[in-house]
């Protein structure tokens, strides 16, 4: 009888405290499913592939690392709920955001309770993340405001063959419209015009009568930042319109699949992670992970979730057993993460900067003549200093 | 003139979706707030079948069509069939919980990414030149599309048996019984045809835009449109989209954008104020809402 009740306490009693013990647990909050799920759901399993792919390998330090990801639907009441359940039942080392910004208040709120870092992976890096950054606020996400606009108006000017007349177009969402007015500023610092700027609802059915302002203001430059939906249906209605300028867009998750789908070599798109066009010796690992945890999206989409799980690796390998949140916060203080190509160079985090020390940008296009994807301006550096 | 071609498309993508809305309110009384959901399942439908009959893409689009028609249809038979005799608000709410239910089973069945039913199907969308101005082929055929559609269902309803019996069930449904008429069968045709407009609006939306999730909320969009023409008013859903398309078009253009988000809401509050019926709809029936 004594020996029966043993068994059933056993087996009532929670699985993830015990297992806590012998793994590193980290905890998702994410846009699994919803509107925006496209942005965000392929991060986190592109992630949570690269660690179970590490786990396969031995784990880190001699221990398993177990996500335990949940979907906040990209709600702030659900994304709060998360990261209640994901500190009191599962006792995660560390937060994951993966989700809009409008989920972040909850989470870092949470964090700040728990005394337990808080990393944004393919979600937008928030301010906090920059120098001098938030003890608790980490980010390796392609895209970081400023720097962007900072990057893609430097290629401008470099590739202008006259005079810049410059069209702006984001999204009616805080941080895109953000973005579009610095950049506006910063195009009459760098001498340019800006001639228009349209800022779209989300979504909206015809993004023509946009487009047509924007067209009929003649710009022979535009620069887009805002989530893909917005930036292509613009370009494509201002085309359609017979505008024939130049159009430079921020490279999303689904860049490479779509300048190929999209084929004008007008069409540039600016980032910070390499495409499966380079054909590194990591997007080989990349494509095996993928069809081992038979990944449902394209192989393309995978490089950010690569890029934090490299990122988690190499924090979790600095986080001496047994870990607690205040030594993964310390690893995280000071680690520097060697990319493998997918990016311009290593992604090093500092007391201060919890963002990265440098940012490179890569520029690509279509190349009609060559019937692919090319270069159209190799890693560019910005020093990340404010 | 590129400014009326604006409009034109914007009322036509608005006026196909809300003669669904249409469509059932006025047979059934029944406003369906899952129509957001059957308009992007209509979408998928052809994206779907665009990968099934690859190469034969009018079979793919017939197929899509009465694969919307037949959706409809089931959706009645499976769902609001049970709600004949309960109150409207019990019907309202099931279309609730139907649009949750479709919203995340088109989630788990085709994923998240943006499809491009157009290029499944082996065509572009070229620009077309109308008198100086640009239109796309698939907006040019979503306007012509909403003409007919509108010409196809004002004969229906004017001039055959199933029409009168329709309009006839609309009004007055127990006497409809009573005459014989089969309010069962009425309202499965109207939840089929409305399925299939709003199909056929997000198939073509999908062809020109590309094909994702926020295709809901362009359905929630076409509402002002329904209920500023009048609810139970196919004209009226013509006018109201019309002039909703036109406000929005004209302030993108010569005051700011971001209007463009509010004005829809902003000419319902006015005609709610001031004629809580709608341009076009019928008083009694409204004040039942």
């Amino acid at each position: 009888m004594k020996k029966m009740l043993f068994t059933m306490l056993t087996a009532v009693l929670p699985l993830g405290a015990a297992q806590a013990q012998d793994a590193y647990v980290l905890g998702v909050s994410g846009a699994m499913t919803g509107p925006v799920a496209g942005n965000y759901a392929p991060v986190v399993e592109a992630m949570k592939a690269y660690l179970e792919h590490v786990n396969s390998r031995g784990g880190i330090n001699g221990r398993q690392v177990r996500v335990v990801v949940l979907d906040d639907q990209a709600q702030p009441s659900r994304a709060a709920a998360n990261a209640k359940q994901l500190l009191a039942q599962e006792g995660v080392l560390m937060l994951i955001n993966s989700s809009l910004s409008s989920t972040y208040a909850p989470m870092v709120a949470e964090s700040k309770r728990a005394g337990v870092p808080l990393y944004f992976a393919g979600a937008v890096c928030p301010t906090e993340t920059y120098p001098p950054a938030d003890p608790l606020q980490f980010c390796s996400t392609a895209f970081g405001a400023r720097l962007d606009s900072q990057a893609a108006l430097g290629f401008i000017r470099k590739n202008a063959k006259e005079s810049v007349r410059l069209g702006l177009a984001a999204m009616a969402i805080p941080i895109s419209r953000g973005e579009i007015d610095y950049a506006e500023g910063l195009s009459k610092t760098m001498g340019m015009t800006p001639v228009e700027k349209q800022i779209t609802p989300p979504p909206t059915p015809d993004y023509t009568p946009f487009a047509t302002r924007l067209k009929d203001a003649s710009p022979n430059w535009m620069w887009s930042w805002a989530p893909w939906v917005a930036q292509v249906r613009t370009f494509e209605a201002m085309r359609r319109l017979g505008w024939q300028g130049s159009y430079v867009t921020w490279a999303h998750l689904n860049a490479e699949e779509e300048l190929a789908r999209i084929k004008d070599p007008g069409f540039y798109v600016i980032g910070t992670n390499a495409l499966l066009e380079d054909d590194l010796p990591i997007h080989a690992e990349i494509r095996a992970v993928a069809a081992k945890a038979r990944l449902s999206h394209p192989v393309s989409y995978l490089t950010e979730g690569f890029v934090a799980g490299l990122v988690l690796e190499q924090v979790l390998r600095n986080t001496p057993w047994p870990p607690a949140p205040q030594k993964v916060l310390a690893a995280m203080n000071n680690v520097k993460v060697d990319l493998k190509g997918l990016r311009g160079g290593p992604l090093e985090w500092t007391k201060d900067n919890h963002f990265r020390t440098r940012q490179h940008y890569r520029v690509w296009r279509w190349d009609p003549q060559a019937n692919r994807i090319v270069r159209a301006q190799d890693w560019q550096a910005i020093e990340v200093k404010r | 003139m590129q400014l009326a071609v604006n409009i034109l498309v914007l009322a036509s993508i608005y006026a196909l979706i809300a003669c669904g809305y249409v469509l059932i309110y006025r047979v059934s009384r029944v406003l369906s707030l899952a129509h957001g959901e059957l308009m992007m399942l209509g979408a998928y439908g052809l994206y779907a079948t665009a990968s099934l009959f690859s190469g034969h893409p009018w079979i793919a689009i017939g197929a899509a069509v009465g694969l919307a028609a037949a959706v409809g249809v089931a959706v009645y038979l499976a769902l609001m069939w049970r709600m004949t005799g309960e109150s409207v608000l019990a019907a309202v709410l099931a279309t609730i919980a139907l649009g949750i239910l479709l919203r995340g089973a088109m989630i788990l069945a085709f994923g998240t990414q943006t499809q491009h039913p157009l290029r499944d199907l082996g065509w572009q969308n070229a620009s077309l030149d109308l008198g100086g101005a640009r239109i796309s082929a698939v907006a040019l055929t979503l306007v012509i599309s909403t003409v007919v559609v509108y010409g196809a269902l004002a004969l229906f309803l004017r001039a055959s048996r199933w029409g009168i019996r329709m309009r006839a069930a609309g009004q007055h449904p127990l006497l409809a019984a009573q005459r014989g008429i089969g309010l069962h069968g009425i309202y499965a045709l109207a939840w089929g045809l409305a399925t299939l407009t709003g199909g056929l609006a997000g198939m073509l939306i999908a062809a020109d835009a590309g094909l994702e999730s926020t295709l809901v909320i362009i359905g929630l969009k076409a509402f002002p449109a329904a209920l500023v023409g009048g609810l139970d008013s196919l004209v009226g859903a013509l006018a109201g989209s019309l002039i909703i398309a036109a406000a929005e078009v004209l302030l993108i253009h010569y005051v700011d954008p971001l209007l463009s988000e509010v004005v829809p809401f902003v000419v319902l509050l006015v005609m709610l104020v001031i004629r809580p019926w709608g341009l076009f709809g019928t008083r009694e029936e409204l004040d039942r809402v």
